[in-house]
């Protein structure tokens, strides 16, 4: 075409590729994040327990699976899957390999008590005083679950609630081979 | 039933849309000007259908039929009056109707106007804003009609957002479309160009005064964003960075670029092709932004709910507009050869020409920052965050080199100069600005981007003075008055220029507004326990008692903090924290304390409910009142343009030239 | 799950961000102590302008007041008291939050377009119209103009003059 210069070429390519940059973008969700620090070696937790007040380390249970879950008692989605939990502790409660914690998030220890008196209860939870333990998991908000295998490396990152196919995928294909894995004193 | 009426007109303006695309179409084809005066009367038609639209929703709100789903979602029986009306672009649906009767206002104010003495541009013109309209309004009442019932009726609203619960919120939208409409009307002209192949400086002339006042509207609609933001959200500050932020950014630093660089189509006949491109490129990204804040592309503060099917229509439709707009811009161009010719490197028709160059790299930059988060998401690679620090690296120099050649353009003469005249011209503001600069360096401004950026200021204050001093000379002299009276003489017989002139100075003023109220910023976040105190510079602020407060639909706290300088008690503040109890929102109240044109700035983000301790977040923010001064002085001036009156005074200006060799003979040049 | 997650995320925000106020009900003790140190509030300014709070949107840590801010800013406190350069505060935050928690990018990979991209297109497009500014001041036959009118003129020429006298 007579009079058709690179300039017209670069315009067209630049929109063609603006409407299907933007058209890619509707799919997607700009708050949804990639999960960051799994494959990591888990970072320490020192905590208060939430009834007692004694110091959870979380290295001395190195050699066992930790699930952390960061929960708190404003959040909605904790509740639905709440039930969830205390299945999953119940399932596992006698390997004496496998441990499951709370991680009271932004909360007040009263608050947390009757929640956890309200929806029950079968593990235990320790409180994040300062969001120190959820900054250095980098948590973006509650629910959020890590599961930490028996080397202390952090194996998969649960963001939202635990509920139907995500918690049978969770036992069947995180929780169960992991402990079948050999610990780190073998 | 009334709200059905409403809806109904809204539905009827969409079919008149529909004949204000067909009839000008028809008009062109079949050359029956009887066609084109059927479109006129659609598009009166559908403005005064809009109108009822709105008018019905507002009776909607002051009547508190709360059964409208969407009165609902941002009214509340206990707003006032004033907010209940404002609740109609307090969301999405509501702001988008507005969007459409902006659009359907200005379109037939520049059909009436324009009817006389542009009959030739009148099909198009009306041919494209009915499209645009076309589309508003099918998105309106296809998926987010604002019309839409509820059932069972809710007793009362979720109530406004209290955070737009503030006059700077109320005029800001409206000021935005404004402006972002606003640029419909210099687009249809250049569209109407491109159509009918008159490529002449007739449409720039024609639409001189609406991109003005478009112009004028966006900056007053950012600034109101800005104004609003620095009150009522309490961080002390004005501009963010944010996405929504920039979406209305964007259009006009390329509306700016198109208010200069039509000059020289003017005055030159030259950058033809570049002005089309300007002016599609400006309305296209008034209608990308529009799209990146309601589709929920982009995570910002300001975004209204995300919903995929009206991104998707948007999408859809600014796509169509791109491809028409510039595909015709291409099509025709490809056709036009280029017909620049200078007679030197240096002169005005080049700085104009750098001067595009900056506000270009300036728009690349903002709009990289915006979209680069996106497309790291699309591409699946690591997700980003692009912030203020981006843009002060980046995008400030630009700013600054821009800010910079305001002192060279206006001075430079058209067509040619000699080197001596560039000495003559420009040694004196640099030497000038430099002992200036050295003199805030003594009196204690030491950050070398703040001198640096103060440099550039008094630059081109001292050309902008000695071009006035020039010209009211050459005036006195002329009519035989005093200097003053001289100066007077000047702006009426060049106001477009002067109000240009005085525009630079009003960013001017802003410019040293945003150096001092950014980098000499001094803050403070603490906790504060009644009885404690804190130095902030040479400042003390005592928080004195903390207490209980209560207003019609809030209950809060607040804070009684003594200020003092220098050991003296200068005022009392209380800044407040609230709990809005309908729609369950806490806001921070700001206190600010004026001070030697800057702002005293305390807020208490959170408060103990008994009443023992603060938080509190304490700022000094020093000459921030010149960045609303300077904002001012842009308004006034771009009025006294959009208002101004020509005169022609060709013969005399030629005069003017050859008889004072020392003027640079543009600037005592009338307009014409 | 993605209608959940955001859902799941809309509660979130909305609880942070009321959150501040509505615990804040019984706390005892304030968080983190007075402090008030002209250098350090400095450092924590800087540092923390640079951080995103991970729950708002587009606000900086220092910005805003939602209380996981708040407890970053405590953090980012306590490491530059720690002694920690800003640097490696934020590679922190990166090390747990991926590179969406700075604002400013890191200078690698695809970045360093985003930061030398504008400067880039700004040197280019100067060359270019420095070369252009040169071409078009070369003296030339004056009849490319004419034949250029010749060009432009009958598009449409027709329509449009007889519309216009319609119109009239």
């Amino acid at each position: 075409m007579k009079g058709f210069s690179i300039w017209h070429a670069f315009l067209l390519i630049g929109l063609l590729g603006l409407v299907m940059l933007f058209y890619q973008g509707l799919w997607g969700d700009p708050t949804a994040l990639p999960p960051v620090i799994i494959e990591e070696a888990a970072a320490e937790v020192v905590a208060p327990d939430l009834y007692s007040g004694d110091e959870f380390r979380l290295s001395e249970h190195l050699g066992k699976v930790v699930v952390l879950n960061f929960w708190a008692s404003w959040c909605l989605e904790c509740k639905l899957e709440h039930k969830f939990l205390l299945a999953i502790q119940k399932r596992y409660e006698n390997r004496p390999d496998f441990v499951m914690y709370g991680v009271n998030y932004q909360d007040k220890p009263h608050l947390a008590k009757a929640y956890l008196e309200e929806y029950g209860n079968n593990f235990a939870h320790v409180v994040d005083m300062k969001g120190k333990i959820s900054i250095d998991y980098g948590v973006y908000g509650v629910p959020e679950t890590f599961v930490i295998d028996k080397k202390g490396i952090i194996r998969h990152k649960q963001i939202g609630p635990i509920l139907g196919d995500v918690y049978s995928n969770l036992l069947e294909n995180v929780i169960d081979p992991l402990l079948n894995e050999p610990g780190l004193t073998s | 039933m009334i709200i059905e009426f409403g809806h109904f007109a809204v539905v009827t303006a969409l079919i008149l849309s529909v004949v204000g695309i067909t009839a000008p179409i028809i008009g062109l084809k079949t050359g029956n000007a009887t066609w084109v005066l059927v479109a006129r009367r659609a598009v009166i038609g559908i403005f005064i259908l809009l109108t009822i639209g709105m008018a019905i929703l507002i009776y909607g709100y002051l009547a508190q039929d709360y059964s409208v789903k969407y009165i609902y979602a941002t009214s509340n029986s206990k707003l006032p009056i004033f907010y209940k009306i404002a609740g109609l672009w307090g969301g999405h649906e509501g702001s988008l109707l507005l969007w459409a009767w902006i659009l359907a206002l200005y379109c037939m104010l520049a059909t009436l106007i324009h009817w006389k003495s542009q009959p030739a541009v009148m099909p198009y013109l009306i041919l494209i804003e009915s499209i645009v309209i076309n589309g508003f309004l099918l998105l309106i009442l296809f998926l987010s009609n604002p019309f839409e019932r509820i059932f069972p009726a809710p007793l009362d609203g979720k109530d406004l957002n209290p955070l737009l619960q503030d006059p700077a919120m109320v005029v800001h939208p409206p000021l935005l479309y404004l402006g972002y409409v606003g640029l419909s009307i210099p687009f249809s002209f250049a569209m109407a160009a491109l159509f009918s192949g008159r490529l002449g400086e007739e449409w720039v002339k024609a639409t001189q005064r609406w991109t003005v006042f478009a112009w004028l509207s966006l900056t007053l609609g950012i600034g109101m964003g800005g104004y609003w933001a620095y009150y009522e959200l309490g961080w002390g500050g004005y501009w963010g960075w944010d996405p929504v932020e920039n979406a209305a950014f964007m259009p006009w630093l390329v509306a700016t670029a198109f208010l200069h660089s039509t000059m020289v189509q003017e005055k030159r006949k030259m950058f033809k092709v570049w002005n089309l491109f300007l002016i599609i490129l400006a309305f296209s990204l008034s209608l990308i932004g529009t799209f990146l804040v309601r589709s929920g592309i982009l995570s910002s503060v300001h975004s209204f709910a995300a919903d995929p099917g009206r991104g998707v229509f948007i999408l859809a439709f600014v796509t169509f507009m791109l491809l028409l707009s510039f595909g015709t811009l291409i099509l025709r161009s490809a056709k036009l050869k280029s017909q620049v010719r200078m007679e030197s490197m240096v002169s005005r028709e080049s700085v104009f020409l750098y001067n595009n160059l900056f506000f270009l790299v300036a728009l690349v930059t903002v709009f990289v920052g915006t979209l680069y988060p996106l497309l790291m998401e699309v591409l699946e690679l690591q997700k980003v965050s692009v912030g203020a620090p981006y843009y002060n690296t980046v995008f400030m120099p630009v700013a600054l080199g821009l800010v910079f050649l305001m002192g060279v353009g206006p001075y430079i003469p058209w067509r040619k100069t000699t080197p001596e005249n560039m000495k003559k011209l420009f040694v004196f503001p640099m030497l000038s600005a430099l002992i200036l600069t050295a003199l805030c360096f003594i009196l204690g401004v030491h950050k070398p981007y703040a001198l640096a950026g103060l440099w550039v200021v008094f630059f081109v204050l001292t050309a902008i003075v000695l071009d006035f001093n020039k010209i009211s000379a050459f005036w006195a002299k002329r009519e035989k008055v005093s200097r003053a009276q001289g100066f007077v003489s000047a702006y009426q017989s060049n106001p477009r220029r002067m109000t240009g002139i005085f525009i630079h100075f009003g960013v001017l003023v802003m410019v040293v507004g945003i150096i001092f109220s950014s980098m000499y910023q001094a803050e403070k976040i603490l906790l504060m326990k009644p009885g404690d105190e804190v130095n902030i510079k040479n400042f003390k602020f005592r928080l004195a008692n903390l207490y209980g407060v209560e207003g019609v639909n809030w209950k809060g706290q607040e804070a009684m903090f003594d200020v003092y300088e220098d050991g003296e008690i200068i005022a009392q503040m209380h800044p407040q924290k609230r709990f809005y109890t309908v729609s369950q929102t806490p806001t921070t109240e700001t206190a600010i304390y004026e001070l030697r044109m800057g702002h005293l700035f305390v807020t208490i983000p959170e408060v103990a409910p008994d009443g023992t301790w603060a938080r509190v977040r304490i700022l000094h923010n020093p000459l921030v009142l010149w960045v609303w001064y300077g904002g001012g002085i842009m308004t006034v001036a771009s009025l006294m343009n959009i208002f101004r009156r020509d005169r022609r005074k060709r013969a005399l200006a030629v005069n003017v030239s050859k008889t004072v060799p020392g003027v640079s003979p543009n600037a005592a040049q009338p307009t014409r | 799950m993605k209608k959940s997650a955001v859902f799941f995320f809309a509660t979130f925000l909305f609880l942070s961000f009321g959150e501040t106020f509505l615990f804040a009900q019984s706390d005892p003790v304030p968080p983190a102590l007075v402090m008030d140190d002209d250098e350090l509030q400095t450092q924590l300014k800087a540092v923390s302008k640079t951080l995103r709070c991970a729950v708002c949107q587009s606000e900086s840590v220092w910005e805003s007041n939602a209380t996981l801010a708040i407890q970053m800013r405590d953090i980012v406190r306590e490491r530059l008291l720690a002694g920690e350069t800003p640097d490696e505060i934020r590679a922190y935050f990166v090390s747990r939050y991926g590179d969406y928690i700075v604002f400013k990018p890191r200078f690698r990979g695809l970045n360093l377009l985003l930061w030398g991209g504008p400067f880039i297109l700004l040197v280019f497009g100067g060359v270019i119209l420095l070369r252009n500014l040169r071409n078009w001041t070369r003296p030339q036959p004056e009849t490319t103009q004419a034949s250029q009118q010749a060009l432009l003129e009958p598009i449409d020429e027709k329509q449009r003059r007889r519309l216009e006298q319609e119109l009239r």
